[in-house]
This record gives C-alpha cells, sequence and structure tokens, in this order.
C-alpha cells in the first residue's frame, strides 16, 4: 500500500468499516485495521487524527455511534448506523435541480457555501438527468458569520448562550447573556434577536460584533422562544424636500422627484427639485456625496445635516 | 486549490448511489453531473475501487466493470452496502433552506417563484428534522414593487437581447449605453448588472437604481465566451488603490459591509479600515456620506481632493447665504 493515505480516502473506508462492523469496533480495532490508520506514527498521532475525523464526519451528517462495553466500561467502541443516516426518497427534477445550483453560489466565500456546495452534491445522488438553470441571474450574499451555526444550534434546542461581544458606538466590549430566539439578515448583515439577561429586555446583535466563540450556559429546552414576531414598519415618505441642482446633474435624485423653477444663484443658475423623503439622514448621505452639484433649500434639518458633513470632510486635507 | 476531504469523501459517497441508479454511465455524463473535470472522476473512482472493509482483499471492496471503464463507461458491481444516499446535515439543510428563501425574496410572483417554492418544500422533506434550523432564520427583501428594471433585465438575458440604458454613474455623469447584459446580480438589498458596455467596450457593473431607463433592443446581444464572471457585486478592487480611512465605532456598520476590506482596531473604539479604491468619485461619495466619522484619509493627495470638493460645496451654501 501506499505511503501516505489521503484523509477523504482514509474517512471512506472509516465510514465503510464503521458501517460493517457486526457490533463495534474499539480504537484498537480501528488502529490495526482500518486502512490508513494503520500507518499512523505514534498513539497521539492516531488519537488526533481520529478524533478530527470523527468531527468532520459528524459535520456531514454521518454521526459515528458511541457504544460502551456492559462488562468492560472503559472499552469504548464505535459503530455507524447507516440506516439513519439516509437521505429520506425525494424526486427531484432537473427544473429544481436547477434552482438548487443557483441557491449554492448564493453564498460568498465562507463556511456556509461549502455547506451548500456539499448539499447539493447529496442531492445530485438522487437526481437524474441535467439540471437546467435561468440563464444569468443571481443572487449574491454576504454569509452568516463563524458564530451562526451555535446560534442556530441553540435556538432549535432552546438553550441560552454567553458570548463576547463588541458595541458599535463605544468599541466596548462585554460579556452578554441571552436566550437566542431568531436571526435575520438586514441591511447586508446578520442579527441575533433574543432576550438579554442582563439587561432583562428584547435585544439585536449583529453577529459580525461577536467575538469568539459562543458557549452554552444552560441545558436544552430551558427557554421559551415567544411566537409573536413584531410587524416590520412600513416606510412612509412624508418629509418634503426641496433640493437646487446644478443643470445636467444628480439624474438619480431628480427621478425621484420632479422639477418645479429654476433659480439664478452667484453660482449660476440651478434647477428646484422637490421630492419627499422617510429618512432626513438617510438623504444627507446621498446629497453630501454630490458636493457642490445639490444644495439644499429646505428643510433647515437636512440642510445642517449635508452641511455638518461638508464641513467636516472640509477639514481633512492639509491645508486645514 | 486542494480540495477538502470532506467534500471529495461527501462526493465519492454521493457518486456510488448515483451509479447504483445509472448502469453504465458514460464518463462525461458523471462528470456534467456532479460539475467536476473527467480526470476527477476517474480519481474517485480509482480511490472507491480500493476501499472497502478491513482485510482489503478482492470480495471485500467496491467493485466497478473494468470492461466497461475500457469503453469510457461506470458500471457499479458490488457498492459493499455504501449505495444508500446520504441524508443532509443541518448545517448543509440550513445554508442551502436560506439561499433559497433569500432568492425568493427577489423574486416577483410568477412561475419562477412557484418554483422556488416547490423546491423548499422538496428540500424541506429531504432534510427533515435538519431543515428546523432554518426556521428561526428570517431574511428581508427590499423589494420595491413598482420597480420593473429587473425584470426588464431579466427578460433580455433571457431572450438574449441588447439593452439600451441611461445611466448616472458615481461622478454623477448620465450617459445613454448600449450593453450586452451577462449578469444579473444582487445582495438581497440592491440589484447590479453585469453587461459588456459598448460605449466602454469593456465589462462593467451598473448599479440598477442608478438605471434611469432601460429599453430591451430589437437586436441580438453578442456572444461574449471570453468574459469570465466573478459572482462578485462590487467589481473587483485587487488592484485598485489602497486607501485607509480611520472612521469612529459609529461607522463600524459602513466598514463591515465592504466586502475586501481590512479592518484594524485602534484606540477608544476607533477603526483602521483599509479599502481597494478603483473609482475616485465612489470614494467621495462615500467619506462624504459618513462626514465626522472619518478623521484621517490616506494617502494625502486622495485626502486634499476630497477636502477640496467638500470647501466647494460649502462655498456654494455661503455664496446663497444659507450657510
Amino acid at each position: 500500500m501506499r505511503e501516505r493515505v489521503d484523509a477523504s480516502e482514509r474517512m471512506l473506508d472509516l465510514v465503510i468499516a464503521l458501517s460493517h462492523t457486526r457490533h463495534r469496533m474499539t480504537k484498537d480495532d480501528i488502529r490495526t485495521k482500518v486502512n490508513g490508520y494503520r500507518d499512523s506514527a505514534s498513539h497521539e498521532a492516531f488519537e488526533r487524527m481520529f478524533e478530527r475525523d470523527k468531527e468532520h464526519l459528524r459535520e456531514l451528517g454521518i454521526p459515528i455511534v458511541t457504544l460502551t462495553d456492559a462488562v468492560h466500561e472503559d472499552d469504548i467502541g464505535y459503530r455507524i448506523d447507516t440506516a439513519a443516516y439516509t437521505l429520506p426518497p425525494i424526486d427531484l427534477t432537473p427544473a429544481q435541480m436547477g434552482v438548487l445550483s443557483v441557491a449554492a453560489e448564493v453564498w460568498q466565500d465562507s463556511a456556509f457555501a461549502a455547506s451548500a456546495q456539499r448539499g447539493l452534491t447529496k442531492l445530485r445522488a438522487v437526481a437524474g438527468g441535467t439540471s437546467t438553470a435561468a440563464p444569468g441571474v443571481a443572487l449574491r450574499m454576504r454569509a452568516p458569520d463563524p458564530a451562526m451555526t451555535d446560534l442556530l444550534q441553540a435556538i432549535t434546542e432552546r438553550a441560552p448562550v454567553r458570548f463576547t461581544y463588541r458595541a458599535a458606538y463605544s468599541g466596548e466590549t462585554t460579556v452578554r447573556t441571552v436566550e437566542p430566539w431568531r436571526v435575520h439578515a438586514r441591511d447586508r448583515g446578520w442579527y441575533l434577536v433574543g432576550h438579554d439577561r442582563d439587561r432583562d429586555a428584547q435585544r439585536s446583535f449583529r453577529t459580525s460584533r461577536i467575538i469568539g466563540k459562543v458557549h452554552r450556559v444552560g441545558e436544552p429546552g430551558s427557554i421559551t422562544i415567544p411566537e409573536s414576531r413584531p410587524p416590520t414598519p412600513e416606510r412612509v415618505f412624508r418629509t418634503p424636500v426641496r433640493l437646487a441642482i446644478r443643470p445636467e446633474s444628480a439624474a438619480a435624485l431628480r427621478a425621484r422627484g420632479s422639477v418645479d423653477s429654476s433659480m439664478d444663484t452667484p453660482s449660476g443658475v440651478r434647477d428646484v427639485v422637490t421630492l419627499d423623503v422617510s429618512d432626513v439622514e438617510n438623504l444627507a448621505d446621498e446629497v453630501a456625496g454630490y458636493g457642490a452639484a445639490v444644495v439644499v433649500l429646505d428643510p433647515p434639518e437636512l440642510r445642517e445635516a449635508v452641511l455638518r458633513r461638508l464641513r467636516a470632510v472640509a477639514a481633512l486635507g492639509g491645508a486645514q | 486549490m486542494i480540495e477538502p476531504a470532506p467534500d471529495r469523501l461527501t462526493r465519492m459517497l454521493a457518486m456510488v448511489a448515483y451509479l447504483r441508479d445509472n448502469p453504465a454511465v458514460p464518463v462525461e455524463e458523471v462528470s456534467e453531473h456532479f460539475r467536476i473535470s473527467e480526470k476527477q472522476v476517474i480519481a474517485d473512482v480509482q480511490t472507491l475501487w480500493v476501499s472497502g472493509t478491513p482485510g482489503y482483499m478482492h470480495g471485500d471492496l467496491i467493485d466497478f466493470s473494468s470492461a466497461d471503464l475500457d469503453h469510457g463507461m461506470l458500471t457499479l458491481l458490488d457498492s459493499r452496502e455504501m449505495d444508500r444516499p446520504l441524508r443532509l446535515s443541518p448545517g448543509e439543510a440550513v445554508a442551502l433552506l436560506v439561499a433559497l428563501q433569500s432568492l425568493l425574496g427577489t423574486l416577483e410572483a410568477n412561475d419562477e417563484r412557484s418554483l422556488v417554492e416547490e423546491t423548499i418544500a422538496v428540500l424541506r422533506t429531504a432534510a427533515g428534522e435538519a431543515a428546523a434550523a432554518a426556521d428561526a432564520v428570517e431574511v428581508e427583501g427590499r423589494r420595491r414593487e413598482s420597480d420593473d428594471r429587473p425584470a426588464r433585465i431579466k427578460e433580455a438575458l433571457a431572450a438574449g437581447q441588447r439593452l439600451r440604458l441611461r445611466y448616472v454613474s458615481a461622478s454623477d455623469q448620465t450617459t445613454e449605453r448600449d450593453v450586452d447584459p451577462l449578469q444579473l446580480l444582487t445582495d438581497g438589498q440592491r440589484w447590479f448588472l453585469v453587461g459588456w458596455c459598448h460605449r466602454a467596450r469593456g465589462v462593467r457593473h451598473f448599479r440598477v437604481d442608478r438605471i434611469l431607463d432601460v429599453q430591451v433592443l430589437d437586436m441580438p446581444a453578442d456572444a461574449h465566451p471570453d468574459v469570465e464572471l466573478t459572482g462578485r457585486t462590487e467589481p473587483d478592487t485587487a488592484r485598485a488603490e489602497q486607501v485607509r480611512l480611520q472612521l469612529a465605532s459609529r461607522a463600524r456598520w459602513f466598514a463591515e459591509q465592504l466586502p475586501d476590506a481590512q479592518i484594524s482596531e485602534l484606540e477608544n473604539g476607533w477603526l483602521q479600515l483599509t479599502v481597494g479604491v478603483v473609482d475616485i468619485a465612489w470614494l467621495s461619495n462615500i467619506v462624504m456620506a459618513l462626514g465626522d466619522e472619518v478623521r484621517s484619509v490616506e494617502p494625502p493627495d486622495v485626502a486634499e481632493l476630497l477636502a477640496a470638493r467638500a470647501r466647494a460645496a460649502v462655498d456654494d451654501y455661503a455664496v446663497m447665504g444659507l450657510a
């Protein structure tokens, strides 16, 4: 046999051996009989290899069952119950496989991307024919952060968690104990919603600010997730805005409002454009980006918000 | 890149289950089905062929027909009972289900939407208990019912037609361009069109919310087989100028949403963002929007350029008696 056996080949032989064993295999059995483990350099090397493979197989949905001998309790054995890891019978059409192929491409390089691809591979085992896909249309999302897997598992098992969290404003880190309820994606970020035990209130945590591991701090089934979901607020268009825009400029803003008149200013003729907005601060971000091309006439709070931004940037140059 | 061992193991087991149902299947077809090279198919089969139960003698091993392989076909003779398709792990089920739910949020009510809904139903059956975790995940789509631009672009993509756009660039220039659509991307919030722009004679990314008008032309789009689509919603910033911004903690949300940015922590919650900038107008829009949440910009010539733009704007308010 070869000098070094590839990890995927070793795991394949382990899966076959543990599915075929009559009762169970001990670590000794595995080390002496299973291809790929036979050439491990030392006891420690074998242990590391076996533990890593066990963890990989658990992630793949092929859990290794641990069995102890009734007579010799220290003598631990292992097996795999093949019947338990079988995919239920399903019927996937080529069009549905096409949709799944598109779905598996959604996540940009992350653990989620790898999981989706592996799931797709498993489904290909039972899909006949070649998949058909809609041309050209694709969704690309920033995948959830590493904490997500642990959070979802805690939610499924109804278990409280503890993690270190970096606050958005102060940048300070605190340890938070939370009863996790659900996770949602908003504004290109992922949030955990739950009950913060220390503050005794509902809180939302951006998962990218969770530092390090998420720890379980209670028994499964020890929390209750409220059924009611707060309704998502509708966008309301309210505040009337008047802007003085240079000719041929800010077409994207013009498209959302209407040109009422034009005015002479010391810096030239400008069109007066009116539109309604729901969020003045949001519009200030956009208007400031146009620099001198767009001047806010009304409301004063929007004008101040834009000027505050412009003055701050004006101070960034060398000629302060 | 070397393929991770769990991915290859998953595929080899999937292949055994697939070959049980599909005897005498050409290698080429297996390669298309699993989206791998024919060379990789053969490598996987060679591995399976020498795998089996301890002892590893003839009869212990997974076996294929060598006669069929000589004719470029695969026939499984003995699976050693490894031909059961694998169930989905919770992580795999969640990654696929959440992706499908996100896709659903970007689609209008039509056939495409019901196809995705059907697929979700089948996947839930396939996943069983593993699907439970996906119920805790909500994806908020910011879909505007009145926006028919994505639908029109999709129509052109499906029919292979050329588009005529009226487009506002980041530097606020409105231009008319004929574009051969290649891909329509969304990050769940905004839409991006990747296309071959006949005006720029190259591949360009267009933000759909900056398209003032889109017309499907009665003219087929050219084929662009040489174009490699990256699938990124932002233009490639690898060869761009590296700009460093020092941001207040309040601007952390902004730094976090840039796909290729590097963030490092400074004192008192300030952070340093290093980002590749292809288009200075893009950077200007961002820095103006962040305002006093930016305390320094490097290199200095970039900082001076932005400051000069801002000073000119403040002057315009001043001469109008508004500042």
